[in-house]
């Protein structure tokens, strides 16, 4: 059959941020996939050098629209290690529940939009609406819906006011039944079961041999979480279960994040119950040259943050990886095989933040050549003497 | 399969009757938590003008204006709106004890040109009596003095500002003395002029203010 290309993007209304796909699709299966970034690099990396490691926190917060706790835990956690230095528990108490609300409502926000690609506008609604009451506590507990500014190396820079917390646990309480509903609603669905289940199939095999991370990879069954596996804040001093399933396919996506929520509401709210009263930040003075590295779990999978200072106040390396830089490869095996209706929620199932990922950007288009200064120059010498050879001067 | 349909269809009657989830904006007002991180609002009664905001700020939104030429000299502080992240690290690291500048529960900032986005407060400027040079705000020398109590009386830069605004000082008095000698001492001066002052010598080389 002959093969044609479909080119979607890279204004691309489907995800919100600029993104190239070539599909090259068979009639109306989908043989091959080529992702194509590069549109969002902002240079954060170097911005952060130019700030002192607490300003660079603000930065960093804003490399992700989304996820503005996952990067600076991540950040701060790497500049503590190269000290090294143990966070005071009331403060690792309240980066929990800062980062747990920020899972909630990404999950939340992710099943609005999985809802408005399948064509339910109606979860898009109730799910966006749920996450408006998860933004006010965030509001409540920060000063802010989003970009929360707690965070700084050594500590948290806010504390949460104990009149607050009670109104806090209310508003959470109050989201329950509506998830629960929710919850009822998705899962008994027979034409999400029809549309979701047995696309986009990434086996446990290729979910390792693509370091696939986050919910991608625990949907196929691999039991990866940084809050599990080397626990820190106070993910191991309160209770709560790592969701994994193996049904491999998009269904198994959704089912995860789903399921994580209420582990999220589970952790919120037992660090807000639980909040060890004491210092909050450790007031650090300087920061020795050395090298640290920091990973936390972000609602997409683990960001991993490295961090090398010289003894000054300023970091002289800040390396990112973010979980999307991991997640999207695997669309090489979850795309070929699906038809084009389906491919945009497959390819929408990682749930994939392209600003996170673009950390540096090479471009080397195809058929050009690339001249370096020393082929300049032999270019440049080989032209003279070619009119030296035509005006016949030796 | 019939189940999750009806489910379905009791939400939609029940959301019949409901209010709508949204607020009417604009003809009710909206109220913020109190911790909420607003515009921050430089307070002209406790700001020194130290500039210890400025040099905090990550996001570069504060910046400061010396008008030297002016008959008053004043430093104008300048808060830009839109480059403003909220943060709070300015309030954080004021030293009129989180006063001069505080985070407020104003959240309403839009405005239709870029160029008017700023908010601005003045404070009165010390400047050297010799030379004329920026020397710090006058609330900040006598905070500074404040501070230190008695030490102060060690540097005629501190206590001559505190004396000034304790009214002991008259201004006419000192500036009919300009002879730029050691008697140019005990007088608001910068740390160049107080140093060219003090180390007057025969030995110093001519053109030097201290011989003229």
């Amino acid at each position: 059959m002959q093969k044609s290309v479909i080119s979607i993007g890279p204004f691309h209304p489907l995800q919100e941020e600029p993104e190239h796909f070539m599909l090259t699709v068979e009639g109306e299966t989908v043989v091959e996939v080529e992702v194509e970034i590069g549109y969002n690099h902002r240079g954060i990396e170097k911005l952060s050098e130019r700030r002192n490691f607490e300003q660079s926190t603000f930065v960093i917060e804003r490399i992700c629209g989304i996820c503005s706790t996952s990067h600076p835990v991540a950040y701060t956690r790497a500049v503590e290690d190269i000290i090294p230095v143990e966070v005071p528990e009331r403060a690792q108490y309240i980066r929990t529940i800062i980062a747990e609300g920020e899972r909630i409502h990404s999950h939340l926000l992710w099943y609005g939009l999985a809802g408005h690609f399948l064509g339910y506008n109606t979860v898009y609604m109730w799910m966006w609406r749920l996450r408006e009451e998860i933004l006010d506590v965030m509001e409540i507990l920060s000063g802010n819906r989003n970009n929360y500014a707690m965070f700084k190396p050594g500590g948290v820079r806010r504390d949460i006011n104990p009149d607050d917390i009670p109104v806090a646990l209310k508003k959470i309480d109050a989201i329950i039944p509506t998830i629960d509903r929710l919850k009822k609603a998705i899962l008994d669905d027979p034409v999400l079961h029809a549309r979701l289940k047995g696309i986009g199939i990434l086996s446990k095999e290729e979910a390792i041999n693509y370091c696939a991370l986050g919910p991608t990879s625990r949907a196929s069954g691999v039991d990866r979480d940084v809050r599990k596996n080397a626990p820190y804040e106070a993910y191991d001093k309160v209770d709560w279960d790592m969701i994994v399933t193996d049904s491999c396919d998009v269904w198994g996506k959704a089912v995860v994040r789903l399921l994580e929520i209420y582990e999220s509401i589970k952790i919120m709210k037992t660090c807000l119950q639980k909040l060890p009263p004491g210092e909050i930040d450790l007031k650090l003075k300087s920061i020795p040259p050395g090298e640290g590295i920091g990973a936390h779990e972000a609602p997409r999978g683990e960001t991993f943050h490295y961090v090398r200072s010289d003894g000054t106040n300023r970091p002289v390396r800040h390396k990112v990886r973010a979980p999307s830089y991991m997640n999207l490869p695997t669309c090489k095996a979850t795309v070929p095989g699906s038809s084009i209706a389906d491919a945009a929620i497959v390819l929408a199932a990682i749930d994939p933040c392209y600003c996170c990922t673009e950390r540096m950007a090479v471009c080397t288009p195809a058929g050009e050549r690339i001249y370096t200064g020393k082929d300049l120059i032999a270019l440049s010498q080989a032209k003279t003497a070619k009119i030296k050879r035509e005006m016949g001067i030796p | 399969m019939k189940l999750p349909k009806l489910r379905e269809l009791l939400e939609a009657i029940k959301s019949l009757s409901h209010r709508p989830y949204t607020s009417k904006f604009p003809f009710e007002p909206h109220q913020p938590p109190s911790s909420f991180r607003g515009q921050p609002k430089y307070n002209p009664d406790r700001c020194l003008g130290c500039l210890a905001c400025e040099e905090i700020c990550p996001a570069e939104a504060i910046a400061h204006e010396d008008r030297t030429g002016a008959d008053i000299p004043k430093r104008v502080m300048i808060h830009y709106t839109d480059t403003c992240i909220f943060c709070g690290c300015c309030q954080d690291a004021c030293i009129a004890d989180h006063e001069g500048i505080k985070l407020s529960n104003d959240w309403e900032l839009s405005f239709f040109k870029k160029a008017e986005a700023f908010e601005t407060i003045e404070k009165d400027l010390q400047l050297c009596e010799i030379c004329g040079s920026v020397i710090a705000c006058k609330d900040h020398l006598k905070w500074i003095a404040e501070r230190i109590g008695e030490l102060s009386f060690s540097n005629p830069t501190l206590y001559q500002s505190r004396l000034k605004t304790l009214g002991v000082v008259d201004d006419s008095i000192l500036s009919a003395s300009r002879d730029y000698g050691r008697a140019d001492r005990i007088k608001i001066l910068c740390a160049r002029c107080r140093r060219e002052t003090s180390l007057t010598t025969a030995a110093s080389p001519a053109g030097q203010k201290g011989e003229a």
